[in-house]
């Protein structure tokens, strides 16, 4: 067992690191409070081949792995610019296509994710069924050689930036079981029969959340990705990275906050000597380190087991909802312990902590919740009777 | 043509820099890094190739075992192959000495045009290019802002071609090649390795060679042997606290006041 890094992760930090301080935090908060993309900051990642580093080379990618996706997600965020649609976008869209599209899906798809100049993004989640995969209402009818598309999805981000929506939809029912037989789609995001309305979403982010309204909109066999029915085992391809991808978000998120925090604290003094020489400071901040650094550990290894491929694939969910359950409580304890340490600074606009503390809190929920992790671990880790 | 570029692995120049006892470089209290002036020297090596020229792109660094990560970075934003001059007795060598290691490893590699970066970031003293020059026998165009190279041939010849920025005029300079040149922080921004460029270096050839390699004894580098030696150091005095003007109606005044005497209006 060897845990050292190697010399191109390093590389890969350092680079993805630099790329981010050419446009910093405060760019980030900026195009937070105005809820405006990063656009020129996800597109220079693009062009230097960083947003697709997960992506098959021969579509334009990088030929890495999910470990590499979730270094970079860790990096931009670790230097000040978290950006939440690599969960979506290149952690679930690209990890389902790579996996399960067409050839001619592939081509026309991966090679504008690859550079950056295309997102798309997910919709699973509904009203009437949050967590629960088996109450989706949304339904694919049949109509001629397509399909008819009809409900309502919500907390679906970043439509506004989207070419297209990975939409989870019910084809079918299981006789036996009487539980939807999910599909997946690519829908256009500019479909006409489909309405986006903006959701008012405390905490600011450069990115939006929507509810979306699916009037019939029509989806012929070309925009069923792989097969029709196994949408269910297909998604969990693309919902495993994204919690490691959230993972690592929460990750960077909480290093840059401990950074700031450590900083302030080793530069601040009241009473003649700096705030950092204080325990009642200076614990809280460790303790989180701590935490961070463990979460780190088990995304790393989270990733890793994704990219072993199907061997590894129970091991890989089970690891992916550790770490993010992990990340979610490390960076929410480091936010805070940031915010505590900066006094009444850490409330203030100019030092842009709150805003990551919104972040930070939302990864309890998102993109699973804390409970369902939980449950989750209860069941398959510990052999416990399934609690729902 | 063959393009050698120079690059020093350095302590980070926004670290807390030190020396060690005997005046010799702190390496083990700063994290060190491919030295960013050295980074403009590779961007215009890739621009050279970029614009049509055919040309091998080689890095060479003398430095310690870690010094390899300055080539690979180099490796990752481009070119071909890298040569590490690797030695315990290379501690403590003077930029004597080191444009001596340098130049025995350019004659031994093979080279149409060397290009460095106006200096280090940490010793500053800008002169192993003119160094190098001298020991090589071929012209020297340093500070140079802009650089090209034109009329090369498979069989070598050429020209590289300059424009340096002077306080009073500017000069354009050219020299037949083989020859060196250094360019300055102005000559454009360096790129970012791309992930492509990055798992690319991991199969390119880094030669390691030593001393003896080299021909060279160790009683002609080193400590021992240097020129040019740290006689004392002394650490850089804390940042004074800025004057603070409080404006109780006279604020304005004060602030030209101050201003005036700094000499800044």
């Amino acid at each position: 067992m060897h845990f050292e890094e190697s010399d191109e992760h390093r590389a890969l930090r350092a680079a993805v690191g630099a790329i981010t301080d050419g446009f910093g935090p405060g760019y980030f908060a900026e195009h937070s409070r105005e809820r405006r993309p990063t656009t020129e900051l996800w597109q220079a990642l693009g062009r230097h081949g960083y947003i697709g580093v997960n992506l098959p080379e021969e579509y334009g990618g990088g030929g890495g792995g999910l470990v590499e996706l979730a270094i970079v997600c860790e990096e931009v965020a670790a230097h000040g610019c978290p950006l939440l649609l690599l969960l979506v976008s290149g952690a679930i869209a690209g990890e389902v296509l790579t996996r399960f599209g067409t050839a001619e899906q592939k081509s026309t798809w991966l090679p504008r994710l690859a550079a950056g100049r295309g997102k798309i993004v997910f919709a699973i989640t509904e009203p009437e069924a949050g967590s629960n995969t088996h109450r989706l209402a949304t339904t694919a009818t049949r109509d001629g050689d397509g399909w008819l598309l009809r409900g309502t999805k919500q907390f679906i981000s970043g439509v506004d930036e989207a070419d297209a929506i990975l939409v989870v939809a019910k084809t079918g029912t299981d006789p036996d079981s009487g539980r939807g037989r999910l599909s997946l789609f690519l829908v256009d995001a500019a479909d006409p029969r489909l309405t986006a309305t903006p959701l008012a979403i405390e905490g600011s982010a450069p990115e939006r959340q929507f509810t979306l309204f699916f009037d019939d909109v029509p989806v012929s066999a070309e925009q069923l990705i792989g097969t029709e029915g196994d949408g269910l085992r297909q998604v969990f391809h693309g919902l495993n990275p994204e919690r490691v991808t959230g993972a690592a978000l929460g990750v960077g998120i909480a290093r840059y906050a401990l950074a700031r925090a450590a900083d302030y604290a080793r530069t601040r003094e009241v009473w003649g000597r700096p705030i950092g020489t204080h325990q009642a400071i200076a614990h809280p901040l460790a303790e989180a380190a701590i935490e961070v650094e463990l979460a780190a550990l088990m995304t790393a290894r989270a990733a890793w087991l994704h990219d072993a491929g199907e061997a590894m694939a129970k091991a890989a969910g089970e690891a992916a909802n550790m770490a993010k359950y992990a990340a979610a409580e490390a960076a929410i304890h480091a936010v805070d312990a940031a915010i505590q340490t900066h006094g009444g600074n850490g409330m203030s606009r100019d030092y842009g902590l709150v805003p990551l503390w919104g972040m930070a809190r939302t990864l309890r929920i998102a993109p699973v919740s804390r409970e369902m992790i939980l449950n989750h671990v209860a069941q398959h880790t510990l052999g416990l009777p399934r609690s729902y | 043509m063959k393009i050698v570029v120079c690059v020093k692995y350095v302590p980070d120049a926004t670290g807390d820099r030190g020396f060690n006892d005997d005046g010799t470089t702190d390496r083990e209290s700063v994290d060190s890094l491919l030295s960013e002036l050295d980074e403009y020297a590779i961007e215009q090596a890739l621009k050279i190739v970029e614009s049509g020229v055919e040309a091998e792109i080689t890095y060479l660094t003398v430095g310690p075992d870690d010094a390899k990560d300055a080539l690979r970075k180099a490796l990752a934003m481009g070119g071909d192959n890298a040569i590490h001059v690797n030695d315990d007795d290379i501690a403590g060598t003077d930029a004597l000495g080191t444009s001596l290691i340098l130049a025995k490893a350019i004659e031994r590699a093979g080279f149409d045009l060397v290009i460095c970066g106006m200096a280090s970031t940490d010793a500053s003293m800008g002169v192993v290019p003119a160094m190098l020059a001298e020991r090589l026998g071929v012209p020297q165009v340093t500070y140079l802002d802009e650089v090209t190279v034109e009329g090369t041939t498979v069989k070598g010849g050429g020209t590289v071609k300059g424009r340096r920025e002077g306080d009073v005029a500017t000069e354009l300079i050219e020299a037949a090649l083989p020859a060196v040149v250094s360019v300055t922080d102005r000559t454009g921004e360096a790129r970012y390795p791309s992930f492509k460029g990055i798992m690319a270096a991991k199969k390119k050839n880094v030669e390691a060679l030593d001393l003896d390699d080299l021909g060279i004894e160790s009683d002609q580098v080193g400590l021992s042997a240097a020129w040019s030696i740290v006689d004392t150091a002394t650490k850089r005095p804390p940042r004074a606290k800025g004057e603070v003007v409080e404006d109780e109606g006279e604020g304005g005044v004060q602030l030209a006041g101050f201003l005036a005497a700094k000499k800044f209006i």
